[in-house]
């Protein structure tokens, strides 16, 4: 679960780390007040659950309370790269100018088998562009599972990177992000940008922070911090079903099938057959009829698709119990689109049997995913051409 | 004959009695491993389906000299699972379980590491994890300790096979025994961030097994595996590998299904796993059916 901007320094500030004073807004009088209670210049800053938001146009500097008022009205309700933003951070603006901005992270590395801490001089610049032109700037070093980060590897870590400051106090920051990271199971904690002023003393300005979904059990506290309207409708109703689903853009073939591999070759199958996947869904190992029931359901209401690609290889998953629920589906008048399929496995004979006696044009089962999946996106490049 | 299970490999399975548990161990049952004890905490004592369930691993490998632990603890308990049977001894532990949260295995992985490499250093064989959230592994004709579909491995034979998906380990499987050319054994690897064994730790086994003529790598986005497997390849491997890639038409930044397939930055792109396999001279078939077609070109067949 990505969290925004303001929830991220809200864990981070529980685990004592420096960050800069803010406060959320939903309304430009909203942003007028916590303006002027802060007496200063303030930033007002777009939450929204996606990169690029200043370049958008979402975080302005505003060195008044009238000015941030103004530019509350015109942050609110943008829309940034298809969100709309219904928050803002208002936070105390910084002299970036008299200090230094610096970059400090951890994310999940599945060659280290743990995190890695990165650090770098480049601050306030994405990591990604960082990485890609100039990768020797950016220092990284495993940090042990068992025992966290300690404060004399984030010490070496900052020197490495060339930090300057007070280098116990940035350390602390570090080891203290670090902490915040295991505790609540993060995938992602990046402070960027780590400002250090004249003083010397490190303020977070930034934050990313994302959890792990599959640890989301033990952290019902944060529940409430997920945000539905964030996430494509489609995609909100896959949830409810526990399908895994993700809506691909400018597709025009419902993809289902059981199992995160043969899905995803599926869309490869797909691809090729000179069609576009207008979905990724995995129903999941042993799924009963009901389930296949409510994946054509959902499948079928994304008006993109134009035929349904069905490729399953039935281990614990019967072959029938599919065929069932594909022809439920047909008889209660939520599948009226082709659907052009491919079961292997377990009951293979006893749903050719279910689907002969049916006998509807609507729905062909094929021997191979390769027949079944050509059949399905010219189905859908023939009803796109009409 | 095959690598890490066979015939002799005693097994005992932590979760027995919950419902996974329970039709798997029937499953392995009727594949032929000798599955000789269940593990449920609070169980100790009773019988289940006429195998004993004991209290903890360390009872269970007492009384039955067991060799292996396959896991189908739910997630929230699995990772526990793994270090006790690691700290009982157990030489191969196979996590089945999916959803495990990543700091767990971070923890536990390298846990299991440690001990691995404490009993090495003392003289004795180890200990493996292999997973989590992957389908088990399987020596044909032997033994099966995993999920997998019994009737896919019919006919025994020579190729090994790698996969970190599930499902497209069932299809390469039934694809070889269609095709008359059999597996000698079968390593799901797991989709995960964190996972005990990888590609580059199992490829070395295939080259020693005097039963295995060629390796067959099944890949997906995400990660470096692939890209460190080709790099083993090229300076190792003598047998014939070939290879194939899920994925390669997923956007970036979307995570598909399994928690480590996604391409993030950079890293994790179809491009430069086929650039890796490319250059360690790695076929990669394009469709899973000319994965048969490559293997039997590598083999001359």
């Amino acid at each position: 679960m990505k969290l925004h901007e303001y929830q991220g320094k809200d864990i981070l500030r529980q685990f004592g780390v420096n960050v800069q004073d803010g406060r959320v807004a939903q309304t430009p009088d909203e942003v007028r007040q916590i303006a002027r209670d802060y007496g200063q210049a303030v930033v007002v800053k777009a939450q929204v659950h996606v990169g690029g938001r200043g370049k958008a146009g979402g975080v302005k500097f505003s060195p008044d309370a009238d000015k941030a008022f103004e530019n509350g009205e015109k942050i609110l309700g943008m829309d940034i790269k298809g969100l709309t933003v219904n928050k803002v951070l208002v936070t105390k603006a910084v002299d970036i100018d008299a200090g230094t901005e610096y970059y400090v992270g951890m994310i999940v590395d599945r060659n280290e088998q743990s995190f890695t801490l990165m650090a770098s001089a480049e601050g306030g610049m994405e990591i990604e562009e960082v990485a890609a032109a100039t990768p020797e700037k950016i220092i990284k070093h495993r940090v042990d599972p068992v025992t966290g980060l300690r404060p004399y590897e984030a010490r070496e870590v900052a020197i490495k990177a060339g930090f300057k400051g007070n280098l116990n106090k940035i350390a602390d920051m570090m080891v203290k992000m670090s902490e915040a990271a295991f505790a609540r199971d993060a995938v992602l904690v990046e402070i960027n940008p780590l400002f250090v002023g004249p003083d010397g003393v490190p303020l977070a300005l930034d934050t990313k922070f994302e959890i792990d979904d599959n640890a989301m059990y033990r952290h019902k506290d944060l529940a409430d911090w997920r945000e539905l309207e964030a996430e494509h409708p489609l995609e909100i109703e896959a949830s409810k079903y526990g399908f895994a689903y993700v809506k691909l853009d400018h597709g025009n073939v419902g993809v289902l099938g059981n199992g995160a591999g043969i899905v995803m070759t599926s869309l490869d199958v797909v691809n090729r057959a000179g069609a576009k996947p207008a979905n990724f869904l995995d129903i999941g190992g042993g799924a009963k009829a009901d389930i296949v029931y409510n994946a054509i359901k959902l499948v079928s209401k994304d008006s993109d698709v134009r035929a349904i690609f069905i490729n399953i290889f039935g281990g614990i998953t019967r072959a029938d119990e599919v065929a069932k629920g594909v022809i439920q589906a047909l008889k209660d008048g939520i599948l009226t689109k082709p659907v052009r399929m491919r079961i292997a496995g377990t009951a293979e004979d006893e749903a050719k049997a279910l689907l002969a006696e049916v006998n509807s044009p609507l729905i062909q089962m094929y021997s191979t995913m390769f027949e079944a999946a050509d059949e399905a996106a010219k189905e859908a490049n023939a009803s796109e051409a009409k | 004959m095959g690598i890490l299970v066979n015939k002799d490999s005693k097994v005992i399975v932590q979760g027995m009695t919950g419902r996974e548990g329970a039709s798997h161990s029937r499953a392995m049952k009727e594949f032929g491993t000798q599955v000789v004890a269940g593990v449920t905490p609070g169980k100790g004592g009773t019988d289940f389906e006429g195998w004993p369930v004991f209290n903890s691993v360390a009872e269970a490998k007492a009384a039955t000299g067991a060799n292996v632990s396959i896991i189908f603890v739910p997630p929230a308990g699995a990772a526990d699972a793994v270090l006790e049977a690691a700290h009982a001894g157990i030489p191969l532990i196979v996590l089945i379980t999916e959803g495990v949260p990543t700091i767990d295995m971070m923890k536990a992985v390298q846990e299991v590491k440690a001990l691995d490499a404490a009993s090495r250093a003392g003289g004795g064989q180890g200990i493996r994890l292999i997973g989590g959230n992957c389908p088990g592994l399987v020596t044909n004709g032997e033994a099966k300790v995993g999920i997998m579909p019994n009737r896919i491995y019919e006919k025994p034979g020579r190729i090994g096979l790698i996969s970190r998906s599930g499902t497209l380990t069932y299809e390469a499987a039934k694809l070889l025994n269609d095709a008359g050319l059999g597996t000698s054994t079968t390593v799901g690897i797991g989709g995960d961030p964190v996972i005990g064994t990888t590609f580059a730790d199992v490829l070395p086994m295939f080259e020693a097994d005097p039963d295995t003529d060629a390796v067959i790598v099944i890949g997906e986005i995400g990660g470096a595996d692939e890209e460190a497997a080709a790099e083993y390849i090229a300076a190792h491997m003598k047998k014939p590998v070939v290879a194939f890639i899920s994925g390669r038409s997923a956007p970036a930044g979307k995570r598909m299904g399994h928690a480590g397939a996604i391409i993030m930055g950079n890293v994790g792109t179809p491009e430069s796993k086929l650039a890796a396999f490319g250059a360690a001279n790695v076929p990669v078939a394009d469709t899973m059916p000319q994965i048969i077609d490559l293997v039997k070109q590598a083999l001359k067949l």
